[in-house]
């Protein structure tokens, strides 16, 4: 990267930051260049879905039309607009001399929170465009845009560190999966609100020890988070509209297998970056658990089964389905009729550590009649 | 559509690209209305397509849709459900080690 044009990130003073962002929209030619020099290319490989849109469209919200008028009131009025600028706030951060190990868990990390944005946005997206439903069509467009707009801002960070984006899946194959709505819901609140609580807790212990915030993008998860907070409002009021989606026998146990499912799939996905962790001054344990506990004490709302994290079969199982993960790692590594054989118990051993998990008695939860909460946290 | 065949079609498309600081997006829109359904694959043809940075970038393209057998259809329908992993932000990768320094492709 030797004749790379000058990014916002390394002015020294604000007027030239705001210099260089105008220079840059400016000269595309130079932007460009700077765009296809030898920057280290990340393929962004989102998921594409398909749903029944005809059942999506049957959604009627009168059950929740006052609650649901002044959710998309707001998310018309879109507090966030302004939020995502670089500013003063934003420090230059020295990436060739960030330790090898953390830089690389710290890039994962960005990857990993732009590919979900962009998911989300290509899904919001379609069901929008495949809608007919005004109110349905009018929150999808809202989630769409703002996630959009977090993946762009992610997107210019990990410019900054030097990787750029790929996006040549557009021109690969792609094969579409199917999502029941229902599941839709499940997933997208939860992953909404889990996403809530993994950067308002973040957030909150840099507030605390900011000798820690070893990145500036940390000081914009506040108002970050809060985007994702009111998406999952949203959910949360779409299955209010009938009683069946998380009301029924079948309902609550799929509720708690997605619970299941995705808390124990964060803990295994936290546990593989101990160096970014450590930096962060974040005992991975005690982060997970207590975005376990936020997320769980806000999902009171709406789901009528709650996960029991301190339950002591709880952690057990966990740390054995990390270590079934981590020896399936191995195993793959191996390769040949032993790395076969090594992947085969280490899959059976993560799905007793789910059963496990699964099996635990869970606490049962009486859901208000008015799901609607504003971030406490 | 077969019980086991596929079937293939094309049709013309618009791909959307915004690469810019307030936004990161990327969209396929099927311009004659074709619908998708689970199990089939959209492949768009031509080179790649990318904006350069600060910019917005929309294509016509033609896609080749390859419907999938009632098999197939049927498959996905019943497993697609269990891929909703990849929604949450931490679940991108397969490996629970990460691999340092190594360039991801």
């Amino acid at each position: 990267m030797n004749v790379q044009t000058p990014h916002s990130a390394d002015a020294t003073t604000v007027e030239e930051g705001l210099a260089r962002v105008e220079a840059q929209a400016e000269a595309p030619f130079d932007s460009k260049a700077a765009t296809d020099l030898a920057m280290q290319n990340t393929l962004l490989t989102p998921r594409f879905y398909t749903t029944d849109f005809d059942e999506l469209d049957a959604i009627d919200v009168t059950p929740v039309r006052a609650d649901w008028d002044k959710l998309i009131d707001q998310m018309r009025s879109d507090p966030n607009k302004g939020h995502f600028k670089k500013n003063a706030d934003w420090d230059q951060i020295d990436w060739e001399g960030m330790e090898p190990e953390l830089k690389a868990e710290f890039i994962d990390f960005l990857v990993s929170s732009c590919t979900a944005e962009f998911s989300g946005c290509v899904l919001y997206k379609e069901m929008k465009r495949r809608g007919t439903n005004a109110d349905i069509k009018e929150l999808f467009s809202y989630m769409s845009r703002d996630e959009a707009r977090h993946a762009g801002f992610i997107n210019d960070a990990l410019r900054e560190a030097g990787v750029a984006v790929n996006l040549g899946f557009l021109t690969r194959e792609k094969k579409y999966t199917y999502f029941r709505p229902k599941f839709i819901y499940y997933a997208t609140y939860l992953s909404e609100k889990i996403g809530y609580a993994r950067y308002i807790t973040i957030y909150r212990h840099l507030e605390k020890n900011p000798e820690h915030r070893f990145h500036p993008i940390f000081k914009w998860f506040k108002e970050w988070c809060n985007d994702e907070f009111s998406h999952g409002e949203a959910f949360a009021l779409l299955m209010k509209t009938d009683p069946k989606i998380t009301e029924s026998l079948t309902s609550r146990l799929w509720i708690r297998f997605f619970l299941t499912a995705v808390y124990s799939t964060m803990w295994v996905r936290d546990h593989a970056r101990p160096r970014f962790h450590e930096a962060l001054g974040v005992d991975i344990d005690w982060y997970d658990q207590e975005v376990f506990r936020k997320t769980s004490e806000i999902a009171r709302q709406i789901f009528p089964v709650e996960l029991d994290i301190d339950h002591p079969a709880w952690r057990k199982n966990l740390d054995r389905m990390n270590a079934a993960f981590l020896a399936m790692d191995r195993a793959r590594a191996q390769g040949g009729v032993g790395g076969w054989f090594g992947r085969m118990t280490a899959g059976a051993r993560a799905a007793r550590a789910f059963a496990g998990l699964y099996l635990i008695p869970v606490k049962r939860n009486e859901v208000p009649d008015h799901p609607r909460l504003e971030p406490a946290y | 559509m077969g019980l086991f065949t596929r079937t293939t079609e094309t049709a013309p498309c618009t791909v959307e690209i915004v690469h810019k600081f307030e936004e990161l997006s990327a969209h396929v829109r099927l311009d004659n209305g074709a619908v998708i359904h689970p199990g089939d694959s959209v492949l768009v043809h031509g080179a790649p397509v990318m904006a350069p940075w600060g910019e917005t970038v929309v294509e016509q393209r033609t896609a080749t849709i390859t419907r999938a057998s009632a098999i197939e259809r049927a498959w996905t329908r019943l497993t697609g459900d269990l891929e909703f992993m990849e929604l949450c932000e931490f679940s991108f990768s397969e490996e629970a080690t990460l691999r340092h320094g190594e360039a991801r492709a």
